[in-house]
């Protein structure tokens, strides 16, 4: 009866407007409500619909106003009224159209603004502390609250990537990596108690500068890609006992800063993989022994490390900035030198087969993310100065723009989950506190 | 029976008759002689003819009477049963007959005129023509001249009759005059007549039907003449009127206006004369001729405007003029007046006066209507869309720079120079704030700055991967640095290479036009490594692909105008002994020993291993600025001051290929890409025109030239827009260097 109620009210705030047949549903049971088809005039926009299911909601469960909902036809957000909508999809509005709603998600928070001497080249988080590498030739590392923690200093050119190797262990010590133009990386230690950072390995090889670095989920292993168009695999266990001859360079900084007195030992690649034409620009493992690389020569190119051997190449069309694998939906997002991002499935082995491309940036993109914990968002960080929090079903329209940066967007992490770290060329790290709805619903709850 | 007893009457009948009739005829023909005297003769002779005729006709009428016995036979066969019909009809021709017959008997009797003769009627019954039947019953049968009855004669009874048929020979030829009632007796000429009839003879059997023909005038002359009437004389005499006619005819003849008529064959002849000599003009042009077609195609003159209101004697008053128009009227020139006279007002058409112009005006219509041809233009039926060349579209030529990218900030003078790196990761700027900038393309940050304090005119990043060097040219010297970005041991190597140079090779007999010098000290750390100074200013540097040698331009230095320096050994030649005007740029061919020096206005090609001219180039233009080789040596472009781009072929002519004009200001740079099918031009109006230049290996293919794009953004500085452009060399973006103190790069 209530229903019945509820849709002549619908029906009388357009009376003579023409009329779609929906039907709700969800996989989020708490707002489950019958499976009844209504009819809504066919211009009702997602706030409407939000309202009805709320009511409708409430009625069951007696309370106001639970929560704002979005809503999914056939797997994309509804963002335009509905007709506008069924017209751009080509759906007919005379059969029962089914909408799936979800909580609306909430907005990220602006929550602290990290300052730097110079550019944020990169960044990434893991669990309390955030690493970030500078233009300065230092890294940084903060803690998520935006306290810093300490600015290390030890590459002689710019830094252009860090990664967290392991600092969730129980140990109070934290490795990390940092690759730079000075065709180095650079495996740290920190102390966490003591608050002291070693440089354990110099790891080179590489004759161009290190673009980006990337380690495996055992922790074991990492693999850096470089301007110089080579994918190396390094070990990333810090071992004292490995005998090889200390760099002069190095060393001699190291006696200059006077306090370090552990010895930085040279390393070298596991395997060193060429095929890339031109610089490799993003790294990242997608299984325990599969690898897998973006390029300015045009291409993504899966490798696998056991056989050492290129497993299959996607062809673009441009020049790849930067790319996410999730491991949640196994697929790949990647960044390019044009205002799109690009959705590919690397299990498709016949040629590039782009699933979809996310358009709303006006510059190039920079830098792209998954979510940790939502296997349908990402981020990604343009030269526009916006980040933008995506919905994988949402092509046209992002979740959220973030702006805040007053340059360029050089890279953005989300390895935390309820972070989203950008750093830009106007010297900020900035960190936006995200709760997904399903977080938040358990806070709620 | 009675037929036959008939004829046989008949034949002796006309036996007889003959006999009168020939009395009567020789009678006749006296008379006949008598009237006509002159034609005796014929007479004479028709008479003898006669006379046999007639002999022979009795013959002739004997088998024709035999031939009738048959028809009479036939006739009483078919009409037995109308015997009496007949012998009534007979009957009544016999009454007349006998009228005729009884006014002839009276003729010899009775003088001519005792009685009306002129009605053939029997005049003693006086009842007329009426059926006599009427008077059946009366004992007269009519009534005569004087009224008395007529009484009807006695009848003899049927046995009388039976007794005269039995016994009076004239019983056959006894009929009935119905009028009278009395029997007459047909005389032998009467019966003879009735036969005539019936035979459907003419009546009188002296009329001859089939007469021989006999010719009054015969075609044989006579020797005497018909008359004696003496001739008229016109007939002797030539007629005038013929004369006239005759006169007439010559006269038409004489002036071609009258032919002799063509006879039937001359026809023929002419029209086969016709057919052979007919041809047929294989190379006629359809059009026809002027002439004709100026007739059939006559365009009428124009006609003469209507008269107006302003024209009228008494025209409404706002055509009157008032006086400022009147004065204005009269200040205007002829040619500008709207009206050509002043309109005015008279109370009546009599008081119009005569037009004074008129004249005037007919003339100079005249001479409009002789003196401008009056001709209907033909136009041309060209789309004009179908002279553009069909060109690809732009979309098709993908990839090539559409949109702007990133901005390379940091400059604070205009920046003259740019050049990237063989790798693509670095850019290098020089800019008339005095410094050297090397930028990491992809993020748009500045590494490196190196201060010179002077104005870069030039700088080049060397092409040899394994040197990390930068030329660069400031006031009179040219200066190479190691900028010290990329491969560090690159870097090193490099400066190995420098410092392990021996100083004692460089002495050579030969005076050097320059002066090489080495840095040390704090210039040395910052990454100057070499100096080589000049006489005057040097504007441009350019490596050779190989990154051993270079050239630099001294636009001012005369004959020593262009220098090459070997890097390895640190010599320097003067390559060219005379100055062959200013010049403004040079380039190395990429392949082959060739040196392009561009001048003012000619591009010359030297051939550096024979050290000759090779070809020498015009350009067309006034003044160039900047030329750029492609990668693969056979194609040259120019750009020049005077907003043109000229693609030359170097297997083609010395004349341009094509030549672009799309700038609207002066070009600055032009540059190729060393990858793609891509050129580009940097003008002073602040775009680049990136444009599609595909060279097919097939030398017998064209280049193909396509403008794609038009990319802005600069914003001109004291007149001066882009100054450099680059293209990156392994993507197809391009770099531009602008007086906004910017560098931008498009994607």
């Amino acid at each position: 009866m209530k229903i019945l109620n509820q849709t002549v009210k619908m029906e009388a705030l357009a009376l003579s407007a023409p009329h779609v047949q929906v039907k709700f549903y969800t996989k989020q049971p708490q707002y489950a409500i019958p499976d009844t088809p209504f009819s809504v005039p066919s211009s009702v926009t997602t706030k409407e619909l939000s309202s009805l299911i709320n009511s409708l909601v409430a009625g069951e469960s007696g309370d106001g106003n639970i929560a704002d909902f979005d809503f999914l036809i056939s797997g994309e957000f509804l963002r335009l009224p509905l007709d506008q909508h069924l017209a751009q999809k080509e759906i007919s509005s005379e059969d029962v159209v089914e909408l799936e709603y979800i909580v609306h998600h909430p907005a990220p928070r602006p929550e602290h603004s990290m300052d730097h001497d110079d550019w944020v080249s990169s960044v990434q988080g893991s669990d309390k502390y955030i690493l970030s590498g500078c233009y300065d030739n230092t890294l940084h590392i903060w803690k998520t609250d935006g306290g810093p923690i300490m600015t290390i200093p030890g590459h002689t050119q710019p830094v252009k990537c860090v990664a967290w190797v392991d600092s969730q262990s129980e140990e109070p010590v934290s490795t990390f990596l940092s690759g730079s133009h000075d065709q180095t990386i650079l495996l740290w230690e920190w102390n966490r108690e003591k608050n002291e950072i070693d440089c354990r390995h110099c790891c080179r090889g590489h004759a161009g500068s290190v673009d980006c670095v990337a380690v495996d989920s055992s922790r074991q292993r990492f693999c850096s890609g470089s301007w110089d168009k080579m994918l190396k695999l390094w070990s990333a266990v810090v071992n004292m006992e490995e005998e090889i001859e200390e760099e002069v360079e190095v060393s001699q900084k190291k006696k200059r800063k006077g306090d370090k007195t552990k010895k930085v030992q040279t390393r070298v690649p596991l395997l060193t993989l060429s095929g890339h034409s031109e610089g490799v620009s993003a790294v990242t493992w997608t299984d325990g022994n599969e690898v897998c690389t973006a390029s300015w020569d045009h291409t993504i190119r899966l490798w696998d490390l056991e056989q050492a051997t290129q497993k299959s190449l996607l062809q673009g069309s441009k020049v790849f900035l930067d790319l996410a694998y999730s491991s949640l939906n196994r697929l790949l997002i990647t960044a390019s030198a044009d205002r799109h991002l690009r959705l590919w499935d690397p299990r498709v082995k016949d040629g590039a087969i782009v699933k979809c491309t996310y358009t709303s940036h006006t510059a190039w993109v920079s830098s792209v993310a998954w979510s940790p914990a939502n296997e349908n968002q990402f981020i990604s960080g343009s030269y526009d100065n916006l980040m933008k929090l995506w919905d994988r079903r949402s092509p046209k329209a992002p979740l959220y723009n973030m702006g805040g940066h007053e340059d360029r967007i050089l890279t953005v992490d989300w390895s935390i989950p309820s972070l989203l770290l950008s750093g830009a060329a106007d010297n900020q790290l900035k960190v936006y506190g995200y709760l997904d709805a399903q977080q938040q619903l358990m806070e709620n709850i | 029976m009675a037929t036959k007893r008939k004829s046989d009457i008949g034949n002796g009948n006309h036996v007889a008759d003959e006999v009168d009739l020939f009395v009567e005829r020789a009678v006749q023909g006296e008379d006949k002689s008598e009237d006509d005297t002159t034609d005796s003769e014929e007479s004479v002779y028709s008479g003898l003819e006669e006379e046999e005729d007639t002999s022979d006709s009795g013959e002739d009428q004997d088998s024709a009477e035999s031939d009738d016995f048959k028809d009479d036979d036939d006739n009483l066969n078919e009409n037995e049963m109308k015997d009496e019909l007949s012998k009534k009809e007979l009957d009544v021709q016999n009454n007349n007959r006998s009228n005729s017959d009884l006014s002839q008997t009276t003729q010899a009797t009775v003088p001519e005129y005792e009685y009306d003769s002129s009605d053939e009627e029997d005049i003693r019954n006086t009842v007329g023509n009426i059926p006599m039947e009427w008077y059946k019953n009366y004992t007269h049968i009519g009534y005569d001249i004087d009224g008395k009855k007529l009484v009807k004669p006695e009848k003899a009874d049927e046995l009388d009759e039976f007794l005269n048929k039995m016994d009076d020979p004239n019983y056959w030829r006894t009929v009935t005059n119905k009028l009278t009632g009395q029997s007459v007796i047909l005389s032998k000429e009467d019966v003879e007549l009735i036969q005539r009839l019936q035979e459907k003879k003419h009546p009188s059997a002296q009329n001859e039907m089939y007469a021989p023909w006999v010719e009054v005038f015969v075609n044989e002359t006579m020797i005497h003449p018909l008359s004696n009437r003496p001739e008229h004389k016109r007939s002797f005499m030539p007629s005038k009127w013929e004369k006239l006619k005759v006169g007439q005819m010559v006269y038409a003849l004489k002036m071609g206006w009258m032919k002799p008529t063509k006879t039937q064959e001359d026809k023929e002849a002419d029209e086969e004369k016709e057919e052979e000599n007919k041809f047929y003009m294989l190379w006629k042009e359809d059009e026809e001729s002027e002439i004709s077609k100026r007739i059939r195609q006559n365009i009428p003159a124009p006609k003469i405007p209507l008269p107006g209101h302003e024209e009228s004697y008494n025209p409404p008053p706002e055509y009157l003029f008032t006086e400022e128009e009147k004065k204005k009227w009269e200040e205007q020139d002829e040619e500008e007046r709207r009206l050509n006279f002043i309109p005015q007002k008279f109370n009546s058409l009599r008081e119009v006066p005569a037009y004074p112009r008129f004249i005037n005006e007919r003339f100079n219509r005249c001479l409009d209507l002789y003196l401008c041809p009056r001709q209907s233009k033909m136009k041309m039926n060209v789309n004009p869309e179908d002279l553009i060349p069909k060109l690809p579209k732009p979309k098709d030529l993908q990839p090539f720079p559409t949109q702007q990218a990133l901005v390379y900030r940091g400059h604070k003078g205009m920046v003259r120079c740019l050049s990237a790196d063989k790798s693509g990761q670095w850019l290098a700027s020089g800019s008339d704030d005095g410094t050297v900038k090397i930028w990491e393309v992809v993020t748009g940050r500045c590494m490196k700055t190196f201060k010179i304090d002077d104005v870069i005119k030039g700088l080049e990043w060397n092409p040899n991967p394994s040197l990390s060097l930068v030329a660069l040219t400031v006031e009179h010297s040219v200066i190479l640095i190691n900028p010290g970005v990329g491969d560090k041991l690159l870097v090193s190597s490099t400066d190995d290479m420098i410092s392990s140079f021996d100083t004692s090779e460089t002495q050579t007999g030969k005076i050097s036009p320059v002066e090489w010098s080495v840095y040390d000290g704090k210039k040395y750390d910052e990454g100057f490594r070499i100096k080589i100074t000049h006489e005057k200013e040097v504007t441009q540097v350019t490596w050779h692909v190989k990154g051993d040698y270079f050239a630099t331009v001294v636009p001012k230095g005369d004959s020593r105008s262009v220098i090459i320096h070997q890097l390895s050994k640190r010599r320097s030649q003067n390559p060219f002994s005379k100055s062959k005007g200013l010049v403004q740029c040079v380039r190395f061919h990429p392949v082959r020993p060739f040196l392009f020096v561009a001048s003012q206005r000619y591009v010359r090609v030297y051939n550096l291993l024979k050290q000759e001219l090779s070809k020498k180039l015009m350009t067309n233009c006034q003044w160039v600025s900047s030329i750029a080789v492609h990668p693969r040596g056979d194609n040259l472009i120019i750009g020049s001051y005077d907003c043109r781009l000229s693609w030359f072929d170097m297997d083609l002519s010395t004349k341009p290929y094509q030549t672009l004009r799309h700038h609207k200001k002066a070009l600055r740079q032009v540059c190729y890409h060393p990858h793609y099918p891509l050129f580009a031009s940097a003008s002073d109006d602040c775009t680049v025109i990136v444009c599609h230049g595909m060279v097919y290996n097939d030398l017998l293919q064209n280049p193909q030239i396509v403008p794609v794009k038009i990319l802005r953004g600069h914003t001109p500085e004291n007149g001066v827009g882009i100054l450099d452009c680059v293209f990156h060399p392994t993507q197809p973006w391009i770099f531009s260097a602008g007086a906004d103190s910017t560098i931008r790069l498009y994607t």
